[in-house]
């Protein structure tokens, strides 16, 4: 009996093993994580994901969701920590450098060829690299142009500005003759938003952010000069007075609502400005490109929203396969129609074609324009780690140009040895 | 076995027995102190030896020790030592005002006889909201032109006022203030109530016969008789006030120009969007020496007032 005992034990104890063994054989990874960015309009392309699965028997989780600078957040800390535990991320032309310098994501290279990667815009792909290699593959990319109210121009005798310097004296020549509570002109006017339209007016006018040294460039002249355009603009009472609280949302709510002569804004929030449901400004508006400087370049301050693969990837040929499905053609058009500006020449044909058979001028324009921009003017921040941080230390000090706590000169200078010290601490030179 | 062995027997049973009832706290304690190491002790100190290295966000490489370096910066960083005293005055302002005006809705409160218990809850409703919520809804208030500020002025002087509350100095500031003052003296008034009502009848009637006046019994007989709940509620909200973030966040998010900036709203830019996790960590440890300095001085009052009163 007691043999008898013993002897199943030890069979059990085998079939276990066995069992353990054969389950872990069959444990190869059949899902796919991913950490995106979330809102409703994001959010609609991860949609078309089922068609993937089907297609190959793996699930997609989407183990995060946030805004931009919240999963900015999340990347950094969790490649620091070691924490990942997705394949796929999102990426963004202005932050894909911090993520390298980190050791979080991977050189796609090996896994897009060149026939795969053809159909992109090429100045948009080439904005995804660093050192030769690809970091990222884009998803939708965005630029600004100058909106402008056709009505208000037209009752005030004005003449649409092609550089900056038109730009401001327009706005200070209107301004006078509007009702209160309504601005010739506004900008975002803090955080990395404020950074980025200084940075986009000061390169038009020949100033560059860092030389190829990585040494603080925008206190030359032609930055100097475009600190003081926004200094003199709030001054005048030419942009709201809480223009240095603003973001994005801030600035598109007051040109919805009527209060805005010309600004400079993304093309993403098109549909929204055409929603007369939303909008006292649909039907009233016309773009065109953005205005030049001095040193005869437009305004072409530019990014795009793209995906990577984590280095921690165990899976990273099939997250490449994942990339190539939710940037295909297909997933494309279902972005492009829902107004994002994609980053493949094809589906930017079709879209086109689309819009011409519709009818409606503004919107042919509008995607002709913004195709003209993505070849002629994108132009990413600077594709360094840093990036971030320099932005940390300039936009407060720009907020106190704008509100006059310090001449142009000063601030700029004043923030250029500061990130020059911080560039120095990080062994840029 | 003789008496004395069997006392001396029965007092080592006694002392196993004594020591076993000593050993059962620390036994039942220790999962508890083994989780607040894990979670509370293991992380501070993890930040400390961060503070003394060059860790960044994205650095490849190990942390490096580099001493005092990141405190030696900080106090060389001219946007650290304003935010620094902005974040003193702000703790002094907000608990000064809401001790004030705790006292004093608390001294009111007490002599509502009917629906005291209505009015409590109602008084209560600031501090059910979440910070953030308190902040959207006061940088909506504030805001220059659909805030209610404004649009009241604007009711008032039948002409449009649009005054950008949350940019000028030291309107900035201000609104932050208010925001959390009105936050968070429900909390003091809770504490003073039920200090004020655990004051012994006797005491206020004898101080009534006497023939003092409503304010020299208030400030005389009441006051001092709740000083220890004073001390104990001033300790919390600097602890608390020491460690604003969410309001001030989304109201000013620290501006404009740094009008506004704390040390957290500071210390988050700085370790997170800067990458600088080894700056941010040693100014946080420099806010929990403030934070400490506040909570010792306080508690020592605390202990003063105790020992006067015999307590």
């Amino acid at each position: 009996m007691k043999k008898l005992l013993t002897l199943t034990l030890a069979l059990l104890l085998v079939a276990g093993f066995v069992f353990a063994v054969g389950k872990q054989e069959a444990a190869a990874p059949t899902v796919l994580k991913c950490a995106f960015i979330g809102g409703a309009n994001y959010e609609e392309l991860y949609k078309e994901i089922p068609k993937w699965e089907a297609k190959t028997g793996m699930k997609v989780e989407i183990v995060y969701k946030g805004d931009g600078f919240q999963i900015d957040k999340k990347l950094k800390t969790d490649f620091a920590a070691g924490a990942v535990d997705y394949d796929v991320c999102w990426d963004h032309s202005s932050f894909f450098t911090q993520y390298i310098k980190a050791d979080g994501i991977v050189p796609l290279d090996d896994y897009f060829s060149a026939d795969e990667l053809k159909d992109f815009i090429p100045m948009i792909l080439n904005s995804g690299k660093r050192d030769g290699k690809l970091w990222i593959v884009p998803r939708h990319f965005d630029i600004s142009c100058l909106h402008y109210r056709t009505d208000l121009f037209q009752d005030f005798g004005l003449t649409v500005p092609e550089t900056w310097d038109e730009f401001k004296s327009t706005a200070l020549k209107v301004q006078p003759n509007l009702q209160p509570g309504v601005y010739a002109t506004e900008f975002a006017g803090k955080e990395e938003a404020l950074t980025g339209r200084f940075y986009e007016v000061s390169t038009c006018e020949g100033a560059e952010f860092f030389d190829k040294n990585w040494k603080p460039g925008f206190n030359a002249p032609g930055g100097v000069k475009a600190a003081t355009m926004f200094r003199d603009l709030y001054k005048a009472g030419a942009m709201p007075p809480g223009t240095t609280s603003f973001v994005w949302e801030d600035v598109a709510k007051n040109w919805v609502a009527g209060n805005i002569v010309m600004y400079t804004e993304w093309y993403g929030w098109y549909s929204y400005f055409q929603d007369p449901s939303a909008s006292k400004v649909a039907g009233l508006f016309d773009i065109v490109r953005q205005p030049k400087g001095d040193a005869g370049v437009h305004g072409g301050w530019a990014g795009q929203h793209s995906f990577s693969i984590t280095k921690a990837s165990q899976q990273k040929d099939t997250a490449a396969d994942f990339i190539k499905f939710i940037t295909s053609i297909e997933s494309q058009t279902v972005e492009a129609n829902l107004g994002f500006l994609v980053t493949r020449n094809s589906v930017w044909d079709k879209i086109i074609a689309d819009a011409k058979a519709a009818g409606n001028p503004l919107d042919v324009k509008r995607l002709e324009l913004a195709q003209f921009q993505a070849v002629n003017d994108f132009r990413t921040p600077p594709l360094v780690a840093e990036w971030l941080p320099a932005s940390d230390i300039f936009w407060p000090i720009m907020q106190g140009i704008i509100l006059g706590d310090k001449t142009p000169k000063q601030g700029l200078d004043e923030a250029a040895a500061k990130v020059e010290a911080m560039m120095k601490d990080r062994g840029y030179y | 076995m003789g008496p004395k062995e069997k006392q001396k027997k029965e007092k080592q049973k006694h002392s196993s027995v004594v020591l076993e009832e000593r050993r059962l706290p620390i036994f039942l304690l220790l999962p508890a102190a083994a989780l607040i190491i894990f979670v509370i002790a293991f992380p501070m100190i993890y930040s400390l030896y961060l503070s003394f290295t060059n860790f960044t966000l994205v650095s490849q490489s190990a942390p490096k020790f580099v001493g005092f370096r990141n405190y030696m910066l900080l106090f060389q960083d001219s946007v650290f030592l304003p935010a620094l005293g902005r974040t003193v005055l702000y703790i002094m302002i907000t608990v000064n005002v809401e001790l004030v005006l705790g006292l004093f809705i608390a001294n009111a409160m007490s002599h509502v006889v009917r629906g005291q218990g209505i009015l409590r809850t109602i008084l209560m409703m600031p501090m059910m909201f979440a910070p953030i919520l308190v902040g959207f809804q006061f940088k909506w208030i504030f805001n220059d032109q659909v805030g209610l500020v404004n649009n009241i002025l604007f009711e008032i002087f039948q002409k449009p006022v649009i005054i950008p509350w949350l940019i000028q100095k030291p309107h900035g500031f201000i609104t932050i203030l208010v925001a959390e003052i009105w936050m968070s003296t429900p909390f003091m008034v809770i504490i003073f109530l039920a200090g004020i009502l655990s004051i012994s009848p006797d005491i206020i009637d004898a101080a009534e016969v006497d023939g003092t006046t409503e304010w020299q019994k208030f400030s005389h007989v009441i006051v001092p008789s709740v000083a220890p709940f004073i001390y104990i509620a001033l300790a919390v909200r600097s602890l608390d006030v020491a460690r604003a973030y969410d309001l001030v966040s989304i109201m000013t998010g620290g501006g404009p120009a740094h009008r506004t900036e704390l040390i957290w709203t500071y210390v988050y830019r700085l370790a997170f969007t800067s990458q600088n996790f080894a700056i941010g960590s040693a100014m946080s440890y420099i806010t929990v020496l403030i934070a400490i300095a506040f909570t010792f001085y306080f508690f020592r009052q605390l202990i003063k007032t105790r020992k006067v009163r015999g307590v």
